[in-house]
């Protein structure tokens, strides 16, 4: 073997992450290279300056890869993403957004889903501090709260970790004295382990080392243009199978047949495949297993041995020397080094990790140019073992440090012996190691300087490399580095026997599977957006093979989606590396647009994930509706005594209006024929005139709104059973004590609806005294009654207003504390189907009833 | 893709970069945080309308040089010149530097690009920042030299005019002292490129006066500057290697070797193979007695036990008088083999063939079975399988001939390797074969005493 007989000048400094200030010349190769002085530099005259072999280029043949088999019959979910897990909106930090995890979110998510659990036990023993719906309380305690007046205030608005919550007077005596029961003991002891698993949750999110090595290998057939592509399959990713594919020259890959398969116990997480001396050999990880297959010529596997893992297998590797041999390590830092000959056997055990202190447990672990020597490797270097060498015992060939001058926070990713490559490999003693920032090529005869560095600037994990034969001989080898989002980088790597190994040309990008969304059919949004998940579903494996390796440099590339698809895009080599400004564009062929719409049409026939257990949505304004509704139906049970104490039939109006009764707010014009209404005038520059009619409309008696006449209803109702509001009697419209009776319905309005929401709003709750000098000064105000009232219209069809209408609602029920009528009818109109879910619930709040009729004590009460 | 610019400032900002970076706890600092941030962050600072088109430019350029679209990269990098008047000092700082690195990457695959752009370009640079000048100075001094345009140097390149700007650069010292290094590697460089030219002028007197005048006047510097940059810990091959060139050609041996000596042996350099290549090569050629050279090559089998230099360390280990040196000289042949490049070596398999034969005959039995013992559950798969049989006969019969007989002697008559070999019925080597069948009865290390 040779060693290059000059390497390139490098400081070599040692020391840890982030010290070196060395300047890095890692960001331009092209000049790096450059530096292999003065060897290397005749040969570059005589190919005429620096432009020689740097235009090497795999064109790809169409504008992304194309989905190889049809959807898979499994349903699938994209998962978390940042927006669950982070807090949303915020303060202004210093220079960025900072990621702060939204544990308030969630604990808040528990404690509404849950709530039983979480309170339960609490609540039973603060039941004593609470007054319930209609007990009114007798004791003038302030340890009591009111439960309904409580509901009320929050509102339904709870904005996201409410930092801007808005807080009633009632609220904050309510935390007070519940706050360090309910605080402490569900927030302390759910908190915590919570924030702990959210943080795993998001770490997982920017970084899911489960895949390391990739789920997809390309078994070679017989002839290089038919194989099989070996990955797991299923929702649980625990179907591993086994596909054959034929490559034609011509046109994309082709399935043969239905896939074999094998039902596996646990989720395959990695597939490695070897051909070592004529022997195929598989080898498959799960989470706490390892198997092993020999495949034999005819592609049938036969398996072997599968071992246990306890504490979790973080890698496999097949050695490239000898068949059947195989290393795995563990999340416990051990390393074992499996054999036909000897079995298992523990080589290397280091809880610790190598460099400095990481709190991560994956290891790696991969052969060398001997086959008695195994590299190890975690987060923060890799280290030479010899198995045969006492335990413990090695030596650092990459140490996470100055040495190679990495960056602060830089972690290992993934470490792989470029040596075992067939036919002959570059340098046999090439290990690849890539972190998030830069790739690495160190030779195990120099170790801690890295032979070559690149920052590779992948917006991803790069999880997967592959090392190819080259397309031609005497051509640099293709270097396939993959990300997990999908993105992929092309390297081609040179230098053989005495050279060093560098990189020619500069290294290219292709094209990943979200290009491919132009190749699809249009679809409806909701469609769209499911294809477009699954197109941009994290990549868990990548496979490539040069299918043609004597005539056409053809690169066939394959890559598994986690959603479980497997994508498919050919490269050509550029046939003229000659000067070429623009590198030419491919473009959808008709057989492919017409292959993604087949595949489309399939995908939505899978039925969509079936959701996430939620609760059901829960808001107490329905639950005060139906407070409401049930004494608007009290009177069924009590017209059913009466009649049976009559002994006479029951009838229709025995038991009030039907609920029913309440027309449906939809045929009426909504705000939206309204606003087009007026943006036509508008257009058609007759504005002045709409406004007229419009002014003309709401305010005249000719066509007043059906809520306008409920209200008046209800106020007449109020006055009918509160004495204590003690409205001047001027404003109050007459009396009417039946007033559910229908007549009252048709009843007009005797103020104008604009002035009685004026009282209702601001006039309400306000001590008698001081009422006169507040009407005084409403009355000065231009638009003080209408703008409000605005407000309450609208509040029904646009749920974008809902927290504006809340709030002005928790204004108008805090002051009058008898909304419960108006907010039912409200509450109807806003949608039926709520009043028809509330309606299965009138006995349990029969409780309540005889408050409305109660005579009132005529101070207001303030909450408690 | 946005993150390029904050990897330069991070010096400047550490603190800042740290909190939007890394993910507290763990300390590992991940590129695309910022993305999964960007896709929910509705408060914090917006980012002003001028950032979001210089950052959106800045990925396009890479996303064009990704590609291989040359032209494209040099119109967007023509736009993104606007950076220069950021508001944000921060990134006005990095941004000459993005620029540079970018520009030249950009020119150095542009197929109209040319010195004289190149050369423009970099004047341009030194007009929008110095605070990075120093950087690019470095650059354009490299340039010319890769571009073999030292035909007719300019000499003022290698001026340390620099030297000037370095004041202003106080913040990188280090990055001083390399250039500096560098700047001396410069002047080696055209130093290397001298006899080259001589030979091209040697028929011209007055052009070869004044070359090697000139070459004088730079050598001086260089062994100054040269002598500077080999105390620092490194690698640096091919001045080493040049500069004892230079040293052997004006005949100072002994300052040759001492440099050779402390680029092997200073233990605050990385382990460099070449290191003790250059010395071992120098030492052979000042016909250094090999007790000498023995221990220089024992040091390098120790860390490349796999070097082709190996095969020399073992004819001079045989031919040692001294028995742990032919016992040393037995376990360097099988190193050598144990390594997965090495497995077609046939002057290795050749000579321990031999060797092995001329071991056991001198009873040393024990030797091989020390070195047989720890390999003998896997040299049997590794090199004497059939399908290795198979393959070697196929392709190399010589090769094929001396493994069987390795494989006959270590592992009996009965081996598989062996067997297929003595087998094959090739008119050319049946004599080979049957004087291997006859070794292999005498000398195998299977059963000897039966």
């Amino acid at each position: 073997m040779d060693f290059p007989s000059s390497l390139r000048p490098t400081l070599f400094m040692a020391g840890p992450l982030g010290l070196s200030n060395v300047p890095d010349l890692s960001f331009m190769c092209s000049w790096r290279d450059a530096l292999m002085l003065p060897e290397s530099l005749p040969e570059n005259s005589e190919n005429g300056g620096p432009h020689m072999a740097t235009q090497l280029l795999w064109e790809p043949e169409t504008p992304g890869p194309l989905p190889l088999l049809p959807p898979g019959p499994d349903p699938w979910d994209p998962g978390v993403t940042a927006q669950d897990l982070l807090f949303r909106g915020g303060f202004t930090f210093r220079r960025k957004p900072r990621a702060v995890l939204d544990v308030t979110e969630q604990l808040s998510r528990f404690l509404w889903d849950h709530g039983d659990i979480a309170f339960a036990p609490l609540g039973k023993l603060m039941l004593e501090n609470f007054k319930l719906e209609g007990a009114r309380s007798r004791s003038k305690k302030k340890t009591v709260v009111s439960v309904k007046s409580l509901l009320q205030d929050l509102g339904g608005h709870q904005p996201w970790g409410c930092p801007w919550a808005f807080l009633s007077y009632r609220q904050r005596r309510f935390s007070i004295l519940g706050g360090p029961v309910l605080g402490k003991s569900v927030a302390s002891l759910l908190g915590e382990l919570l924030h702990e698993e959210l943080a795993v949750r998001w770490e997982q999110l920017l970084l899911d080392d489960a895949f390391t090595g990739g789920a997809l290998a390309w078994v070679p057939g017989r002839t290089p243009q038919v194989g099989q592509l070996v990955y797991p399959a299923g929702g649980a990713l625990d179907k591993l199978c086994f596909q054959e594919v034929s490559l034609t020259s011509s046109g994309a890959a082709q399935a043969l047949r239905d896939p074999g398969h094998i039902q596996l116990r646990g989720p395959v997480r990695q597939v490695v495949t070897r051909t070592v001396q004529g022997e195929t050999l598989l080898a498959v990880r799960s989470d706490y297993h390892c198997a092993l297959w020999k495949v034999s010529k005819q592609g049938q596997p036969a398996p072997l041995p599968v071992l246990q893992v306890r504490k979790g297998a973080t890698g496999i590797s097949l050695s490239p020397h000898l068949p059947g041999e195989l290393a795995v390590c563990s999340r416990s830092g051990a390393v074992c080094l499996w054999t036909p000959q000897d079995g298992l056997q523990q080589v290397y055990k280091d809880p610790e990790t190598l460099v400095f202190c990481d709190h991560s447990s994956w290891r790696w672990a991969d052969f060398t140019a001997h086959p008695r020597v195994l590299t190890v490797g975690d987060r923060t270097g890799v280290k030479i073992v010899d198995t045969q060498g006492p335990p413990g015992c090695g030596l650092l060939l990459f140490r996470g440090g100055a040495e190679a001058s990495c960056q602060k926070g830089e972690r290992v990713l993934l470490t792989q012996y470029l040596g075992a490559c067939s036919p002959e490999p570059l340098h046999p003693t090439l290990h690849l190691i890539c972190t998030q920032f830069s790739l690495y090529l160190v030779d195990e005869r120099l170790p801690l300087v890295p032979m070559l560095k690149w920052n590779h600037e992948l917006p991803s994990a790069p999880l997967w490399a592959q090392l190819l034969p080259p397309p031609r001989p005497g051509c640099p080898r293709p270097l396939l580095l993959g990300a997990q989002r999908g993105h992929l980088r092309l390297l081609h790597l040179t230098g053989e026997g005495a050279s060093a190994p560098r990189l020619a040309g500069h290294p290219q990008s292709l094209p990943s599977s979200s290009d491919s969304l132009s190749a699809f059919p249009l679809l409806e949004p909701k469609s769209q957006w499911r294809l477009q998940e699954r197109l941009k579903a994290p990549t868990i494996g990548l496979a490539a093979t040069i299918p043609f390796p004597a005539s056409e440099p053809v690169l066939s590339l394959f890559q598994l989606s986690a959603a479980g698809d497997i994508f498919h895009q050919r490269l050509r080599l550029q046939a003229d590396p000659g000067a070429t400004l623009h590198a030419p564009t491919a473009s959808w062929t008709p057989q492919a647009t017409a292959f993604c719409s087949r595949w489309l049409k399939a995908l939505l026939k899978v039925p969509p994930p079936p959701p996430v257990w939620a609760a059901p949505t829960f808001s107490h304004r329905r639950l005060l509706g139906c407070m409401e509704q049930r004494t608007g139906e009290h009177k069924g049970p009590e017209g059913l005594r009466a009649a049976m104490a009559g002994g006479r039939l029951l009838q229709q109006r025995d038991l009030g209006p039907l609920p029913s009764a309440e027309p449906p707010p939809a045929p009426e014009p909504g705000p939206e024929d309204e606003l087009s209404a007026r943006l036509e005038a508008a257009w058609e520059g007759q504005m002045a005139a709409w406004w007229e009619r419009q002014q003309g409309r709401s305010s005249g008696p000719s066509r007043p709104s059906k809520r306008h006449k409920r209200r008046t209803q209800l106020s007449s109702t109020f006055s009918s059973l509160s004495g204590r509001l003690d409205l001047s009697d001027a404003i109050s419209p007459p009396h009417s004590p039946d007033r559910a009776s229908p007549e009252a319905k048709s009843q007009p309005p005797v103020t104008p609806p604009s002035h009685e929401s004026t009282q209702e709003l601001w006039a309400q709750g306000v001590p008698s005294e001081r009422q006169q000098t507040l009407r005084d000064y409403m009355a000065k105000l231009p638009l003080g009654g209408d703008s409000p009232r605005g407000v309450c219209s609208s509040l029904s069809q646009s749920p974008s207003l809902q927290a504006t209408s809340s709030r002005s609602q928790t204004l108008q029920e805090r002051t009058a504390e008898l909304p419960p009528r108006r907010t039912t009818l409200r509450g109807a109109a806003v949608s039926s189907s709520q009043t028809s879910s509330l309606r299965a619930t009138p006995s349990r709040q029969r409780a309540s009833v005889p408050s409305g009729s109660q005579p009132q004590r005529k101070k207001p009460r303030m909450g408690f | 893709m946005s993150d390029f610019s904050e990897e330069l400032i991070e010096s400047k900002t550490e603190d800042d970069q740290e909190e939007s970076y890394v993910f507290s706890g763990t300390g590992m600092s991940f590129p695309w945080l910022q993305n999964h941030i960007g896709t929910i962050a509705t408060g914090g600072k917006k980012e002003k309308d001028f950032a979001q088109t210089t950052s959106a430019c800045l990925s396009f350029i890479q996303e064009a040089l990704l590609k291989h679209q040359w032209q494209q990269a040099a119109e967007y990098m023509h736009s993104y010149l606007q950076i220069l008047e950021d508001s944000d000092s921060h990134k006005r700082q990095a941004a000459p530097e993005i620029i540079w690195k970018l520009g030249s990457e950009i020119l150095f695959y542009h197929p109209k690009s040319n010195m004289e752009t190149f050369n423009t370009f970099a004047d341009r640079m030194k007009n929008i920042g110095v605070m990075n000048y120093l950087k690019v100075r470095f650059h354009i001094n490299l340039y010319p030299v890769f571009h073999i345009e030292v035909k007719k140097p300019e000499r003022n390149l290698f001026h340390s005019r620099n030297a000037r700007y370095s004041e202003k650069a106080n913040s990188h010292i280090v990055f001083l002292n390399f250039f500096r290094l560098f700047l001396g590697i410069l002047q080696f460089l055209f130093f290397s490129k001298a006899p080259l030219e001589l030979t091209l002028t040697d028929e011209d007197d007055y052009a070869y006066n004044a070359a090697s005048q000139s070459m004088l006047n730079h050598s001086c510097k260089t062994s100054v500057n040269l002598g500077a940059l080999i105390q620092t810990p490194g690698v640096w091959d091919p001045f080493v290697k040049s500069y004892v060139e230079m040293l052997e050609f004006y005949g100072d041996r002994d300052g040759a070797r001492e440099v050779l000596t402390n680029y092997a042996y200073d233990e605050k350099f990385p382990s460099n193979p070449n290191a003790h290549v250059y010395l071992y090569n120098f030492l052979k050629r000042e016909k250094a007695p090999r007790e000498k050279l023995i221990s220089v090559l024992k040091i390098l089998y120790q860390i490349v036990p796999s070097h082709k230099l190996m095969l020399e360390f073992h004819s001079l280990l045989r031919k040692s008088e001294k028995e742990d040196h032919r016992k040393l000289g037995l376990e360097v042949l099988f190193g050598v083999l144990d390594f997965a490049g090495c497995t077609k070596n046939i002057t290795a398999w050749k000579y321990l063939a031999k060797y092995l034969r001329q071991i056991l005959m001198g009873n040393h039995l024990a030797w091989v079975q020390e070195e047989w013992n720890s390999r003998k559950n896997w040299w049997p798969d590794f090199h004497f399988s059939s399908f290795w049989a198979k393959n070697d006969w196929k392709e190399d019969k010589t090769l094929a001939c001396e493994k069987a007989l390795v494989a006959g002697i270590l592992l009996g008559k009965g081996c598989r390797y062996f067997r297929f070999i003595s087998k094959q019925d090739d008119e050319v080597l049946r004599k080979k074969i049957k004087r291997i069948k006859k070794s292999v009865e005498n000398h195998s290390i299977v059963n000897p005493g039966l």
